[in-house]
């Protein structure tokens, strides 16, 4: 937490994979504690993106900051979250959710306790012991994003979550993650192909054009804070819908020109 | 509780009547075929002839189930680091796993004899035949069982700055328990006769298997069944026990929950003993 500049800076970013284009001089500022979606078509460099600020690839030309640092290719700054869980079958709700701790310096009882007041906190108390296989997905969700914060680290990069969950079970976690985005000091960054989901979750969401990935448009988010479940049948939401499908369906027009 | 009880009886009278089915049809066989003593005594009369020259099969027992364990665990050893330097090496893998599969590739009896006169009528031989038999699929399973560790899992324990040594101890070395356990349940299965073929050809102390030996050179079939029902025992017990350390060793694949319990939030630094109730 030091200055009042841009959490995340992604500076003229370009990633080439054996000479196919991914991301073409991309530029994105996120705020303190923004919660930015981006949305756009596969292959649009969407998953390229994430690994670049999490450091896991190094881009061909450009930089990312985190509080105005230059981590362009490290790792270790920031939380990481997939659609596929990654829970490990052999460690319990609270040992996956330690997981960082043990990877880097040893989880204490200290990081034990914490994590099961964090699960306890968010509706996981009764299965703190519980192995990831006797979980619904939803619960194994909640397991990786609680593994997640328990890194500490302030920035959240949260790839398509909730994608392979049912409709239902999606909108619960959703609201589930509202409340917690709304408790927590975290700068969120959402990859996601669900208009409704990128609409209710965040303050700006970012359309990407199809290959190379391309920010076609940069749209606020205004509605009021905190939301729930009348947000997504509210007039303002129904426009700010209409206009990112447009955008998103007008893609391949655009790209073929 | 009760119901594992009558689960666990339900087992053992089922294993009661597996072994009568066996005693069973060799019986028959003995009835229908009309065989002699000689050529074929019954069960009773096998099982009779272990009670009967107890004195003389034990030490010979020892002896075998010796070399059999030292074999097994040597070959377990052997076979579980080669997996693990296969899997963190390509390059080692490749130059490696051709000569694996000679290795198997090869009667092991017809390299025995030359084997014995190489290493000597010893010990030594007899735990190397073993454990040529032991560490093959020892290796095999614990390579899959690496290679099938999710490769988004280790990005996010890259991501989450993780070192490589806790890495490898927290991911990668309890993934291979599972397909460890599979492979030593295989070997277990082929110790014991890779131990009697030992003793075939490296005879210098003896065991059940060359007691089997110098049995049938003097056409005593009760002897060879006494020693052939004990050498099932040894590896009926060492499979088994195998597979039971298998099972508590991955206690995730059965259960839903840790045994041991984590104590409610809030609590946890205080008491140490305060006790959740078993769901």
């Amino acid at each position: 937490m030091n200055g009042s500049g841009p959490k995340v800076v992604v500076d003229d970013v370009t990633v080439r994979f054996d000479g196919v284009l991914a991301l073409d001089e991309l530029s994105l500022e996120i705020g303190r504690s923004e919660f930015v979606s981006i949305v756009g078509p596969s292959g649009s460099g969407k998953s390229t993106l994430f690994n670049v600020v999490s450091g896991l690839q190094r881009p061909s030309s450009g930089r990312v900051l985190i509080d105005g640092q230059d981590v362009t290719g490290e790792t270790g700054h920031v939380g990481y979250m997939l659609q596929k869980d990654l829970l490990i079958p052999w460690r319990t709700v609270v040992g996956n959710i330690v997981l960082g701790a043990a990877l880097t310096r040893g989880a204490r009882s200290r990081d034990r306790a914490e994590a099961a007041a964090l699960a306890s906190r968010y509706g996981l108390g009764e299965f703190l012991d519980h192995y990831p296989h006797a979980l619904s997905g939803g619960m194994r969700q909640r397991v990786a994003l609680m593994r997640t914060l328990a890194l500490k680290t302030d920035v959240l990069l949260l790839d398509e979550p909730f994608g392979a969950l049912d409709s239902q079970t999606r909108l619960d976690m959703q609201l589930w993650l509202l409340s917690v985005y709304e408790d927590l000091e975290v700068t969120i960054l959402f990859v996601t192909h669900d208009v409704d989901e990128a609409i209710l979750l965040s303050d700006r969401v970012v359309v990407l054009s199809a290959r190379p990935g391309r920010i076609m448009a940069d749209l606020p988010i205004t509605l009021p804070r905190p939301r729930g479940l009348d947000v997504l049948t509210s007039p303002p939401f129904m426009d700010l819908k209409r206009e990112v499908l447009g955008l998103l369906h007008e893609t391949p027009v655009a790209a073929s020109r | 509780m009760s119901a594992l009880l009558r689960k666990t009886a339900v087992r053992l009278v089922m294993a009661a009547l597996a072994v009568g089915l066996i005693f069973g049809v060799w019986n028959l066989v003995i009835f229908a075929f009309d065989l002699k003593a000689y050529a074929l005594p019954t069960p009773q009369d096998s099982v009779a002839t272990i009670y009967d020259r107890w004195s003389t099969y034990q030490p010979l027992m020892l002896q075998t189930i010796k070399e059999t364990v030292y074999g097994f665990l040597i070959g377990a050893a052997i076979g579980f680091f080669l997996g693990v330097a296969m899997s963190a090496s390509k390059i080692v893998q490749r130059l490696i796993y051709p000569s694996l599969i000679t290795s198997q590739a090869v009667p092991v009896v017809a390299v025995a004899a030359p084997l014995a006169i190489l290493l000597g009528f010893g010990l030594v031989t007899k735990l190397v035949i073993v454990a040529w038999w032991v560490f093959f699929p020892v290796v095999v399973n614990v390579l899959d069982g690496l290679a099938r560790v999710d490769r988004d899992l280790l990005n996010l324990a890259r991501v989450m700055g993780a070192k490589r040594t806790r890495t490898f101890l927290a991911i990668q070395l309890p993934a291979t328990l599972s397909p460890l356990f599979s492979g030593l349940k295989i070997g277990a299965t082929y110790a014991v006769t890779a131990a009697v073929i030992g003793e075939w050809v490296a005879s210098l102390q003896y065991g059940l298997g060359t007691y089997l030996n110098t049995a049938a050179a003097s056409l005593d079939t009760r002897g060879v069944l006494g020693a052939t029902i004990l050498l099932t025992m040894i590896g009926i017990t060492l499979f088994l026990i195998v597979a039971a350390m298998g099972i508590v060793a991955t206690p995730w694949e059965r259960r839903s929950t840790a045994r041991r319990r984590t104590r409610p939030a809030g609590e946890m630094l205080v008491g140490h003993s305060v006790e959740t109730p078993q769901t």
